[in-house]
């Protein structure tokens, strides 16, 4: 790049307000904040969701593939100590139709503003991250309007070392994205696909509405399920307004877990004390009580489901008992701020009315409230 | 999606569903949760018989498909 053009450039970054406060609408683009699980194996028979880093989904249709997926320590790249990182287990050499594998990361509406489409002052988005795969692949990234039924999608190709990809997107003049706490905008990196999604014509960075099919979304990308030798590595995934790729913008973990936390809730008992206390409440029955559960922040929308890794490893402690294991730990009612969890005793030793506190009896106990997830 | 079955949990009138799955951990949720919709649109034709109680006596709907 000349002199001239790179002041150019700068010039253009300065314009678009990309120095200076927060320019990553992506959250947790460093892969530090994990709280549902640190690995998970066997994926790929069905659509698997949120499994491990958070915000970071795993879109899937059913594959005779299989992967598993990881928070996984690395140390080949300065600045970044973690990556999601995608294994193969079980090939797939025979692509149905129908066939998907997506890592997708969906934003709300009212947190896109700032790229202003749908107006004639659409901004151009730039999407930058850092791949490492076995082999050299070329998978697409790709934007999906989900108010507006449009995309617009751009190859890349990974290498075998860490790459820091760069693509542009240009700006929007159709289709306003919504302001609300819905899910309006995905970055989505497109490693396997089948015909529905391969067939079409591939247009680079031109946005398309998707009213027919979806089959110009991923023509003539590789395949992540082609071998078990196969694995792909993602990491600094950031998303930012204007056409130029800024620095990394690593938050602190607290800064990054808060903003996850409004998506997903969980409590991980490890490195905790022994009796913790985690919620207060009362006896409703001689071997049950109810306890409320406050969040940290408040979350997206009301969570609807809890899931609990150990429920014998949660306990309650009321007058005269102090060591309750609990055989049932249910979710009974949440609003966005707090969760009223029901807990059944093994033994009738509770007094109805008495107060009653939940605590973790083992240091591996984990609960993850879902259902606030874009 | 695991395959494991639902079943109803009602305490104070409160209906809430739970599932033990195979890897050891206990699931809960309520009526509206999205998985547990998908869940019963899939298996509308088969599901046990106290979740098809409660849709029989009307205290359980099962949603459309956005």
């Amino acid at each position: 790049m000349t002199k001239a053009a790179e002041l150019a450039k700068m010039g253009e970054v300065l314009t678009n307000s990309q120095i200076g406060g927060r320019r990553n609408i992506i959250i947790n683009g460093a892969m530090n904040v994990r709280q549902r699980n640190d690995s998970v194996a066997g994926l790929g028979d069905g659509d698997e969701g949120y499994v491990t880093l958070d915000r970071f989904r795993h879109t899937a249709a059913a594959s005779a593939g299989r992967f598993t997926s990881a928070q996984t320590a690395i140390s080949d790249l300065p600045g970044f100590l973690n990556c999601l990182h995608l294994d193969c287990t079980t090939a797939d050499t025979s692509i149905a139709a129908t066939e998907l594998l997506v890592l997708e990361h969906r934003i709300e509406g009212q947190d896109l503003q700032q790229l202003k489409k749908g107006t004639s002052s659409a901004e151009s988005i730039t999407v930058s991250f850092y791949m490492k795969t076995n082999a050299e692949f070329v998978f697409m990234c790709v934007l999906n309007d989900f108010d507006n039924n449009r995309v617009n999608t751009q190859k890349f190709t990974t290498t075998t070392d860490w790459k820091r990809h760069s693509i542009t997107f240009v700006g929007d003049t159709t289709g306003a994205l919504g302001d609300d706490a819905n899910n309006s905008l995905s970055v989505s990196f497109y490693l396997h696909a089948g015909s529905n999604f391969t067939g079409g014509t591939y247009v680079s960075n031109t946005w398309q509405s998707r009213a027919s099919s979806d089959n110009m979304i991923a023509p003539g990308i590789g395949s992540f399920y082609s071998s078990t030798d196969n694995d792909v590595k993602l990491t600094g995934v950031q998303l930012e307004v204007g056409s130029q790729a800024t620095p990394f913008e690593h938050l602190s973990f607290g800064e990054t877990l808060a903003l996850a936390q409004r998506y997903c809730f969980a409590i991980d008992a490890a490195g905790l004390a022994g009796s913790d206390v985690l919620a207060s409440g009362h006896c409703r029955a001689n071997n049950a009580a109810y306890v409320d559960l406050h969040f940290p922040v408040i979350m997206r929308v009301k969570p609807t489901s809890i899931t609990v890794n150990t429920v014998g490893h949660f306990g309650m402690v009321t007058y005269g008992v102090i060591n309750l294991a609990c055989t049932t730990v249910s979710l009974q009612s949440a609003t966005r701020r707090v969760a009223s969890i029901n807990l059944v005793g093994s033994t009738t030793a509770l007094t109805v009315g008495f107060g009653c506190f939940m605590y973790h009896v083992n240091d591996d106990g984990l609960i993850v409230f879902e259902g606030a997830e874009l | 999606m695991s395959e494991v079955n639902w079943s109803v949990l009602v305490n104070d009138d409160n209906l809430v569903f739970i599932r033990n799955l195979d890897d050891g951990s206990q699931q809960s949720c309520l009526a509206n949760h999205i998985p547990f919709q998908q869940w019963l649109r899939l298996n509308k034709d088969n599901l046990p018989n106290d979740i098809q109680a409660k849709i029989d006596d009307g205290t359980l709907t099962i949603a459309e498909a956005d």
